[in-house]
């Protein structure tokens, strides 16, 4: 192990806010969220609901990629293959000098958009039996390395809505331990009945749009999204244009609740303390924090008592979920790229829709973009099973 | 990185392998495609009312890791660390049935929560209060490897640490009957114990869980260390991946004590296996386990146990050996494993 730092040197996205890293920059900069009513038909979902859509069918995209119309490739694989190849090209990879590189990503989704659809189908006709294997998790971590040429190291996490932050944080400990020169990593979800119909089971599905940190916040609003970010190590990074570091990274789990967060927060709490630790920094440097932020009343209630145990003075923070719905297994990526993004601009991004503190503290995110001076920014993602992540990424 | 030291195991098969003593002694038999595992009496962990909600693979990690650690003296679990290619297949399943059969009224979440990847080790770390690191690899049948590997990590970045490493597999009826619908599974004659050389097509798919606890200290109750791990999506050449780990870990084919292969009577790539007991490790003891475990993506959680049996009694348990060769001393084993001629992956244990 060493404490060398990990650059990032390349990245690359697609939410509902835009189709590469700089739609997004452009929306997140001129407050342009992508909440909209889900534009697919969809016989599985009963009720209107707001979502973070990308605007562009399979088809297109099998199109616009190069994809065999015959093999299947689901909606997730190819949100991941536009964002990673996007990420590579940024990076100016060559992957044929010899390093090491790995591919890392997350998804929760895997391909249930598609095992959802012919459910019922599979057994009666072979029109969709393709898409019978692709519902493993895995295949699209695979799928997406191979069109990549990715051979070295290629895995796939799935610890629900912090996955693609546990990936980010798996793909820098494996370079620190010299196992990998870079690693490609981050993660995809698309939208589905599956996830839609879940989160309006447990009741935390807003008919509104989504409020972070609003007293009167009603739950999430879903999004689709891929992210993935470029980690170097020193040496392999040499010469290149660096977009930040990776300088710290931390996981910890509640074992409080199977789906709730603890009251105190405690899981991110020990999270941010790992990760603050890691990166050698004391609380009083982190320039902003990119929260988790869901709107949902037991997310922003712990994440913002986490954030009071671990801050003596809170840092700005904002939660992006408002522009692009709650992405899940890709929401620690595609904030990944907008904390890249806020250290590239110097800019706080705005919470969007909020209006009202919440009773339980007088924490107040950042409601307006804000210009500031911004070395070290704090990501959180929590997830189901009370696993928390924080990254902390800085430029110099 | 340093080895990794195991010290308490457990493993729930189609094989009463979560019994302390088991050593292969007593053989189930099964005539089917589609097995499920012998259960252990799970209210010996877990209350009544816990169990019922629980799905399979959660009450199978809650109550293989907690006989690991009783087996391993009972320590403090700082981090949990699973592997599983499928997840929590039958809750998945479920809730994909009540999107299907509801008309737009509400749906019982339970199904939807338990879906989730993480449910298992994220219950396990509930029953422990367990407030460390935990992750959950999900790659085929590279996922029980990947969890692996990540532990390697985890106890060379935090040496002094106490860890749960798990794979886990649980099988579902209608998954199954897509699975069968593609040529995946045994159709013609499903055997438990199955003859290996019996050239018929597809696998004989079951479920199990095996669960250890690992710290990278070693003590005198180290059961045997893990030395390393290699997965790989493709490979060229099985031959050329697994020479290149043996080099890369400075030992030979001969100087092995035994090679468990993953032969599960597909002929279609039980092919892989046949070169390699022919050309590269003709000289030592074949080591076969799917015969009577079946095939499942964290498969290789078994093997890794079977390993750690072999150590302890030193010997080869006669229905896993496919070669009938024997050494006097077994001190190195390697695993290897892939899945449809995908998902190569090593891991190499000492004594």
């Amino acid at each position: 192990m060493n404490n060398q730092p990990i650059a990032i040197t390349g990245m690359g996205i697609i939410s509902a806010i835009g189709m590469n890293v700089r739609e997004n920059e452009f929306s997140l900069l001129n407050n342009r969220h992508g909440i909209k009513k889900y534009s697919v038909k969809n016989n599985l979902i009963h009720q209107e609901k707001l979502v973070g859509e990308i605007l562009r069918s399979d088809e297109e995209f099998y199109s616009e990629l190069n994809l065999n119309p015959e093999k299947a490739f689901t909606r997730s694989t190819l949100l991941g293959l536009k964002a990673a190849k996007e990420a590579v090209q940024s990076a100016n990879l060559d992957l044929n000098d010899g390093l090491s590189t790995g591919f890392i990503s997350a998804t929760t989704v895997g391909g249930m958009d598609a095992t959802e659809k012919y459910y019922f189908d599979f057994l009666d006709s072979d029109n969709h039996k393709k898409f019978i294997p692709t519902q493993n998790c895995g295949v699209h971590a695979e799928q997406i390395a191979k069109k990549l040429g990715i051979r070295d190291y290629v895995t796939t996490i799935s610890t629900a809505c912090s996955s693609a932050a546990n990936a980010i944080m798996l793909g820098a400990r494996m370079i620190k331990a010299g196992l990998l020169d870079r690693a490609i990593v981050g993660g995809t979800d698309s939208l589905s009945a599956f996830t839609i119909n879940g989160f309006s089971s447990l009741m935390i599905y807003s008919d509104e749009h989504c409020t972070p940190f609003d007293d009167n916040r009603k739950g999430l609003n879903l999004g689709e999204a891929a992210a993935y970010i470029v980690l170097e190590s020193e040496k392999s990074a040499k010469g290149k244009n660096v977009l930040g570091f990776l300088s710290g990274y931390g996981n910890a789990n509640d074992a409080f609740h199977q789906t709730a967060s603890s009251d105190d927060g405690e899981g991110a709490y020990l999270a941010i303390k790992t990760a603050l630790e890691i990166a050698k920094l004391k609380t009083e440097e982190i320039d902003y924090v990119n929260a988790h932020g869901t709107a949902t009343p037991n997310n922003d209630l712990s994440e913002g008592k986490s954030l009071l145990r671990v801050f003596e003075n809170v840092p700005d923070f904002s939660s992006t979920k408002a522009f692009t719905g709650h992405t899940l297994a890709a929401a620690g990526a595609v904030e990944a790229v907008f904390s890249l993004l806020a250290l590239k601009n110097q800019m706080v991004f705005a919470n969007l829709n909020f209006q009202t503190p919440m009773s339980e503290f007088d924490l107040i995110p950042q409601t307006e973009m804000k210009q500031k001076k911004i070395k070290t920014i704090l990501s959180n993602s929590l997830g189901f099973g009370g696993n928390c992540s924080s990254l902390i990424f800085q430029i110099n | 990185m340093k080895d990794i030291c195991l010290y308490g195991s457990c493993c729930i098969s189609i094989q009463p392998t979560f019994r302390e003593d088991y050593f292969f002694d007593e053989i189930s038999e099964y005539a089917e495609n589609g097995i499920k595992v012998i259960d252990p009496d799970y209210k010996e962990f877990i209350p009544a009312l816990q169990l019922r909600r629980m799905g399979k693979s959660m009450r199978m990690a809650v109550y293989a890791s907690q006989k690991a650690i009783q087996n391993a003296g009972n320590p403090t679990i700082d981090a949990v660390i699973t592997g599983t290619g499928e997840g929590c297949l039958r809750d998945s399943e479920k809730f994909v049935e009540a999107l299907w059969e509801n008309d737009g009224g509400m749906l019982n979440p339970t199904p939807f929560i338990q879906s989730t990847h993480n449910m298992a080790a994220a219950t396990v770390a509930l029953a422990l209060g367990c407030k460390g690191y935990n992750m959950t690899y999900t790659n085929n049948s590279n996922s029980f490897e990947s969890a692996v590997l990540d532990a390697m990590l985890y106890l060379n970045e935090n040496p002094g640490k106490t860890i749960l490493i798990g794979g886990l597999e649980e099988i579902s009826e209608q998954t199954q009957k897509f699975w069968d619908s593609i040529g995946f599974m045994n159709k013609e004659n499903p055997q438990i114990p199955t003859d290996l050389n019996l050239n018929s097509q597809g696998e004989i798919v079951s479920e199990g869980t095996g669960f250890f606890v690992a710290s990278n200290e070693q003590k005198e109750n180290c059961l045997g260390k893990i030395s390393a791990v290699k997965t790989a999506f493709e490979v060229e050449s099985p031959q050329e991946f697994i020479l290149d780990f043996l080099q890369d870990n400075e030992i030979s084919p001969d100087e092995l004590d035994g090679i468990i292969l993953g032969n599960n009577g597909d002929s279609r790539y039980d092919d892989i296996y046949q070169n390699l007991s022919e050309f590269l490790f003709q000289s030592i003891p074949q080591i076969v386990y799917k015969n009577i475990s079946g095939e499942f993506d964290s498969v290789t959680s078994l093997a890794v146990d079977i390993v750690l049996k072999i150590f302890e009694h030193q010997q080869i348990p006669p229905i896993l050996n496919f070669n009938k060769l024997e050494k006097e001393s077994y001190q190195t084993i390697l695993i290897y494993n892939q899945r449809r001629g995908q998902n190569h992956s090593l891991i190499l244990l000492r004594k």
